[in-house]
């Protein structure tokens, strides 16, 4: 019972925390500027034609799934745990009898309603103002936008219990290793959860009127192998920082 | 209950932090002495659980200082300077209080009795941002105090506190020992130390160089001379009537005084006041110049000659 109070505290304390931070404003720029971006763009499209669906399904895949779902988590999954690293706070949570894996998955489960309810919030928004093809994009695409983000979060977490300037290193990861190898011919981009989430897209939107990529840049993978790939990417990312967490010594907290 | 240092060694990578240490602190005040670099940070992170030994064990009574369970017995003060900065004092001991796992209400109850206890009742609803940095160090030695633990390891808990509050931490400080709580103190105010501490540990190049009281520690050292400053009317006889002392190695002639270089402090003053009684020679002030906290330590510093 006191265990289950000190984590329920721990849970609440890191919500607070990250909701009142420099993080929140750090993802809701973005948002608000993909939101300005959709109101502008608005007035070119003809709701329910194939072209503006096609356009706001590029739109979705290139600038809210490939850059703002990774700079949410960024600003949530690595501040977490790496903010209070970094604030070197950690170690009075470290020093109290609360087991390693019980703080871990506090601060996950204090950043996961924080970062899904920010990219579903702006994912709604979106597909709100953007009409009835929005109403079409955001049954379609939800699934995906749901994995990715959790698929983010838990390998941002990973990054936070692993590096030290985990922020820095997670934004290099988000921008370049998601966008720049994300979009390699080939089977390299297979390293971005970038790419699972674009499959799950293209599989959804295709039947519906979204453009088939160029097989030669971009071949996708079922929408089933890729929610199991994003899911394994989940639960494999979140495994190893349980054990990177449980072992690791924090020598540099004092 | 006791902290347990058995064989204890530890690497960071190939450089060694500390070095086959073994010591058992008990109930009392124990001062942990060192300078930078000597190993004496490592030995309270171990202690606190927050490293592994790579040798040995350290154990907080009978469960290892990196367990869960070791982690409800001892209560820790770093030497960081970090809080929730945004949080008032009340509130971040509120929040450590939680997460022993207290309910609100007792929780709520304990931080006002540990504010009471470190002085910081009257200035607790100020954010940490804003609170000096000796208020702050009372707020961290009250997170530790928070689950009343038998065992407290405390990192210069003195430092950045102005005399006056110096004063009242020590008091409590010395109530909590005279508790039979084990207290681990690290500090550089090695005086306030010395007047605090029923006995030390002086660290150096990773190894336990020294344990016991200070007077003990001193006796031990018999190849380093003791000084010893005698202020006497005579002091020309009084030097006459020492020099064939075989505890003597040294005698410095002052105007008024004179300085006495001994080997064995213990012999040499049951010695000393023989030659005084029966020569009847009038003794002004005598006083040891080296036999403090801070002689000794530079002493086991330097190493044997």
């Amino acid at each position: 019972m006191s265990l289950l109070r000190a984590w329920i505290t721990l849970v609440w304390l890191s919500f607070r925390r990250l909701l009142w931070s420099g993080s929140t404003l750090m993802v809701l720029l973005p948002i608000a500027a993909c939101t300005l971006f959709i109101l502008r763009w608005r007035f070119r499209l003809e709701g329910g034609s194939f072209e503006s669906f096609n356009a706001f399904s590029l739109f979705l895949m290139f600038a809210f799934a490939s850059f703002v779902v990774p700079i949410c988590a960024v600003a949530y999954g690595t501040a977490s745990i790496g903010g209070d690293r970094e604030d070197r706070t950690l170690l009075f949570l470290l020093v109290r009898p609360v087991p390693r894996p019980l703080v871990f998955f506090a601060k996950f489960f204090a950043t996961l309603p924080l970062a899904l309810g920010l990219v579903m919030g702006a994912f709604w928004l979106y597909c709100q103002l953007a009409g009835e093809i929005g109403a079409l994009a955001y049954s379609l695409y939800l699934p995906a936008i749901f994995y990715m983000t959790i698929a983010y979060v838990s390998l941002f977490h990973f990054f936070a219990v692993s590096f030290r300037h985990s922020t820095i290193i997670a934004l290099i990861y988000a921008l370049f290793i998601e966008i720049v190898l994300g979009n390699l011919p080939g089977i390299v981009k297979r390293v971005a959860i970038n790419y699972y989430g674009r499959s799950m897209m293209y599989a959804a939107g295709v039947p519906e009127g979204l453009e088939r990529p160029d097989a030669q840049w971009f071949e996708p993978i079922s929408a089933t192998t890729s929610a199991a790939a994003l899911a394994g990417i989940t639960l494999v990312a979140l495994l190893v920082a349980l054990v990177v967490f449980q072992r690791r010594e924090y020598t540099d907290l004092t | 209950m006791f902290l347990t240092f058995d064989h204890v060694t530890k690497f960071y990578g190939p450089v060694i932090g500390v070095n086959n240490v073994s010591c058992r602190i008990g109930p009392g005040i124990t001062g942990l002495f060192g300078a930078n670099g000597a190993g004496k940070s490592t030995l309270m992170k171990l202690a606190s659980g927050q490293l592994r030994p790579s040798q040995g064990t350290v154990a907080v009574g009978d469960r290892r200082a990196w367990s869960t369970e070791a982690k409800r017995h001892f209560g820790y003060s770093p030497d960081i300077n970090s809080f929730y900065e945004e949080m008032t004092g009340r509130e971040f001991i509120y929040v450590m209080a939680r997460l022993y796992g207290l309910a609100k209400a007792d929780a709520r109850a304990r931080t006002e009795e540990v504010l009471r206890e470190v002085g910081m009742i009257d200035r607790a609803g100020r954010r940490l941002a804003g609170c000096s940095h000796g208020m702050r160090q009372r707020v961290k030695l009250g997170q530790a105090l928070i689950n009343d633990p038998p065992i407290l390891l405390l990192d210069e808990p003195l430092s950045g506190i102005d005399p006056g509050g110096r004063r009242e931490i020590s008091r409590l400080l010395l109530e909590q020992g005279e508790k039979g709580k084990t207290i681990l103190i690290s500090s550089h105010i090695l005086v306030e130390t010395e007047n605090l501490a029923d006995s030390v540990l002086i660290i150096a190049r990773g190894r336990i160089v020294a344990s016991g009281t200070l007077v003990e520690i001193r006796a031990l050292l018999e190849d380093r001379p003791l000084t010893v400053e005698i202020v006497s009317d005579d002091a020309r006889q009084l030097a006459a009537l020492l020099v064939a002392e075989p505890d003597v190695r040294g005698i410095e002639l002052r105007p008024d005084s004179l300085l006495i270089r001994t080997r064995n402090p213990g012999r040499f003053f049951s010695r000393f006041n023989d030659v005084v009684a029966s020569n009847q020679v009038s003794v002004v002030k005598l006083q040891t110049l080296d036999g403090g906290a801070d002689a000794v330590f530079n002493y086991l510093q330097q190493g044997p000659r």
